[in-house]
C-alpha cells in the first residue's frame, strides 16, 4: 500500500462509520508510503526539499521551489508519478536551465495543461466551462486544474468538504457564505455529511456552465431530483421523493421536462425548485411555518402570473398527492376516473367479445 | 334533402348530410391533432413523447397547436349543438339521437342475443344504442374537454371567478377524460366501424354519405322500413312497435338524430 486509500466517493458508501474507518488508515498509509519514495523523486528532493530554494521571476517576485516530501507522498499521485512526469524537460543534464518566467501565475497557466496527458476527458470538459470562456478572454485569475486540485498535494477530489472550501470558496466567497448557512451547507461544512451537495454536485466539477442562463434554470430540476428523487438517499432524512414526482407532474414540471434547454427563451421560463426553495441558501421547509412557505410560493406565482386572485397559489398542491384532506376536488376527480375508465373499457371490450362470440361460434 | 318513399330500394341510400360528413372528417383531424399534441404532455418522461415534441418544434409550439385545435374543436362543438337544437326545434330534423327506453330494452335484448338466450336480434331504428352511446359520450366528453381546456388556457381569469383548486381539478379531468375518449375510440369505434365482421374492413357510409340498402335493412331495419315500407317477414312486428312509439310521443320517434336532416 503506497497511497491513500480511496475516500468514500459515492453517496451510497458515505456512511459516517465507513468514512471514519477509512480516515483511520490515513496516517498508516502515509507512514507506509514514506518508505517507498521512488528513486527518481528522491533524486529531485535532494535539492527541492529545501524550502528556501527560490527563483526570481521577471516581475520581481520570488517563486518557492521547495516541495514537502510528506504532502507529495500523501497526495493521490504520491509514489505513482515522478517529478519529471509533470515537470517535463527538467530531467536532463542542463538542469537548472537558467530560464525564468514572467510571473507565478504565468508559470501556472503555461504548465497546467500537463494534466491532460492523463486526465484527457476531464480536461476536455473544462473547455466547455464558463471558466475557460473567461480564460480565453484573457482573465488570468480563473481557475485551472492546479488551482482547485493543488499541484504536489492533489487530494482525492471526492472529499467534498475539502474541495468546496479550498477550491470554489476561495474565489466565490460571498456565495459560499450563503451556502454554508443553508440546510446543505450546514450539513457538509458543519457535520461533514457527504450526502448533501457541495458546489460541484450541482454546478459540475469541470464543465461548469453559466448559471445565469435560461438553459441552466430550466434544467435545474434535474439537479435537485438526482438526489431528491432517490428514495434510498432520502430515506434517512425522511424526505419524501414525492416532492420530485409531484413537481414533474405539474404543468410547470412538464414544461421543464419537455422544453429544449438550448432554445428556451427567458420569457418562456417556468418555476423550478430553486424559485420557491432558493438555491445556495436553501432552508429546510420543515423549519418554516406553513404561512412562511405559502407566502414565499405566492410571491413566486405573482412574479409571472399578474392579476391572479389571492388564492391562485392554491392551484399548486404544494407537493401533496391529492387526498381527502389536501385538494379533495382533485382527489375526487382522480377517483372518479380510476373507477370509470376500467369500468367503461372492460364493459365495452366485453360486449365486443360477446359479439364476436355470437358471430363466430353461435351464428 | 328528404327521401321520397320508394316502392323499390335504390342502389344506395343517402344516410348522412354533407354537414355530418364534414363534422366527422373535422373530428378525425382535430382528435388526432389534439392527441398528438396532448398525450406527450401527459407522459413527458417517455422517450417517444420527447421525440414527438421535438418533431413538432418544441413544447411551446406543441401547446400552441393544441390550443388552436382546441378552439376550433370548441367552435365545432357549439356549431353542432346549435344546428342540432335549432333543427329539432324548427322540426327540420328529427331527434333521432335521443335516448329512449327502447334503447335500454335493445341493449338487454342484444346482450341476450349475443349470449344465445334468444335467437331474435333487436331491430334498430336510424341509430342503434351503440351508436347513441358513442354519440352522447362524444357530446359530454367534448363539453368536459372544452370547459376544462379553457380553464387550463386561462387559469388567471378562472381564479378571479372561482376557487383556484378548480385549476388542478380541471387538469386531472382534462387528462383523464382524454384517456377515456382515446380508449373508447380504440375499443368501441375501431371495432364498430372497422373490425366488426359486418363492416370489415371499413364502414364508408360516413365518408360517402351513402349506404348499401341491404346493409341498411340489416343494421337499421326500422329505418329501412320507414323509408321503403315493409319487405321482410319479421318487419310487421317492428312496424307495430314503431307505430306504438309514434303514438306515445307524436312528433318524436324512438330513435332520434341530431346528425343530419333526412
Amino acid at each position: 500500500m503506497n497511497r491513500t486509500p480511496p475516500a468514500p466517493g459515492t453517496r451510497a458508501s458515505a456512511a459516517p462509520a465507513v468514512a471514519l474507518a477509512l480516515l483511520a488508515w490515513l496516517p498508516l498509509a502515509a507512514t507506509a508510503a514514506a518508505q517507498d519514495v521512488p528513486e527518481g523523486v528522491e533524486y529531485c528532493l535532494a535539492c527541492h526539499e529545501d524550502e528556501s530554494l527560490t527563483l526570481e521571476l521577471e516581475d520581481g517576485s520570488e517563486m518557492g521551489l521547495g516541495v514537502e516530501r510528506e504532502s507529495y507522498m500523501a497526495s493521490v499521485h504520491g509514489g505513482e508519478l515522478l517529478c519529471t512526469d509533470c515537470h517535463q524537460g527538467y530531467d536532463s543534464d542542463d538542469h537548472p536551465s537558467g530560464t525564468t518566467v514572467e510571473s507565478r501565475r504565468g508559470y501556472v497557466l503555461s504548465s497546467y495543461e500537463v494534466c491532460r496527458q492523463c486526465h484527457f476527458d476531464t480536461y476536455t470538459r473544462t473547455l466547455e466551462s464558463i471558466h475557460y470562456e473567461y480564460l480565453k478572454a484573457g482573465l488570468e485569475e480563473v481557475p485551472v486544474c492546479s488551482d482547485c486540485h493543488g499541484a504536489h498535494d492533489v487530494a482525492d477530489p471526492h472529499q467534498k468538504q475539502a474541495m468546496v472550501s479550498r477550491s470554489c470558496a476561495s474565489c466565490h466567497d460571498r456565495v459560499y457564505q450563503v451556502y454554508a448557512q443553508s440546510v446543505h451547507g450546514k450539513a457538509l461544512v458543519g457535520e461533514g455529511n457527504q450526502d448533501v451537495p457541495g458546489c460541484a454536485d450541482c454546478h459540475t466539477a469541470h464543465s461548469i456552465a453559466d448559471p445565469s442562463t435560461a438553459a441552466f434554470h430550466i434544467r435545474s430540476p434535474e439537479v435537485c431530483i438526482r438526489c431528491h428523487g432517490d428514495e434510498e438517499l432520502m430515506a434517512p432524512y425522511e424526505i419524501p421523493t414525492e416532492v420530485a414526482a409531484t413537481y414533474l407532474a405539474d404543468f410547470h414540471g412538464v414544461t421543464a421536462t419537455l422544453a429544449d434547454p438550448d432554445e428556451v427563451e427567458e420569457r418562456q421560463l417556468v418555476v423550478t425548485c430553486v424559485d420557491c426553495h432558493g438555491e445556495h441558501g436553501i432552508v429546510s421547509p420543515a423549519l418554516m411555518t406553513e404561512g412562511e412557505m405559502k407566502a414565499q410560493v405566492a410571491g413566486v406565482c405573482a412574479g409571472c402570473h399578474e392579476g391572479a386572485a389571492q388564492d391562485f397559489p392554491a392551484a399548486w398542491l404544494s407537493h401533496y398527492r391529492p387526498s381527502f384532506s389536501h385538494a379533495p376536488l382533485v382527489f375526487l376527480v382522480e377517483l372518479f376516473y380510476t373507477v370509470l375508465i376500467p369500468f367503461m373499457v372492460l364493459g365495452l371490450a366485453l360486449q365486443v367479445g360477446l359479439h364476436l362470440y355470437r358471430v363466430a361460434v353461435r351464428r | 334533402m328528404a327521401h321520397t318513399k320508394l316502392a323499390t330500394a335504390p342502389r344506395t341510400v343517402r344516410r348522412f348530410s354533407a354537414w355530418a360528413i364534414f363534422q366527422h372528417a373535422a373530428i378525425i383531424v382535430l382528435f388526432t391533432l389534439l392527441l398528438v399534441t396532448g398525450l406527450p404532455q401527459k407522459w413527458p418522461q417517455l422517450a417517444v413523447s420527447q421525440w414527438a415534441v421535438d418533431w413538432m418544434g418544441g413544447v411551446f409550439a406543441a401547446r400552441w397547436l393544441h390550443r388552436m385545435a382546441g378552439i376550433v374543436f370548441a367552435v365545432l362543438t357549439v356549431a353542432h349543438l346549435a344546428v342540432a337544437v335549432g333543427g329539432v326545434l324548427t322540426r327540420r330534423m328529427k331527434p333521432t339521437m335521443m335516448l329512449t327506453r327502447q334503447d335500454f330494452r335493445d341493449t338487454l335484448q342484444n346482450l341476450r342475443y349475443y349470449l344465445g338466450r334468444t335467437e331474435e336480434a333487436p331491430r334498430f331504428g336510424r341509430y342503434d344504442y351503440r351508436q347513441k352511446f358513442e354519440y352522447w359520450g362524444l357530446i359530454f366528453g367534448s363539453a368536459i374537454m372544452v370547459a376544462t381546456g379553457f380553464i387550463l388556457y386561462w387559469p388567471i381569469l378562472l381564479s378571479r371567478l372561482l376557487p383556484a383548486e378548480l385549476i388542478p381539478a380541471a387538469k386531472a379531468m382534462h387528462s383523464n377524460e382524454a384517456m377515456l375518449a382515446l380508449l373508447i375510440v380504440l375499443v368501441w369505434h375501431l371495432y364498430g366501424a372497422h373490425l366488426n365482421p359486418d363492416v370489415f374492413p371499413f364502414d364508408s357510409s360516413i365518408f360517402t354519405g351513402r349506404i348499401d340498402p341491404a346493409r341498411l335493412a340489416h343494421e337499421h331495419p326500422l329505418e329501412y322500413q320507414e323509408l321503403f315500407g315493409s319487405r321482410e317477414a319479421g318487419a310487421r312486428e317492428g312496424a307495430a312497435q314503431e307505430a306504438a312509439a309514434n303514438a306515445a310521443e307524436p312528433p318524436r320517434r324512438p330513435a332520434g338524430g341530431a346528425a343530419g336532416p333526412r
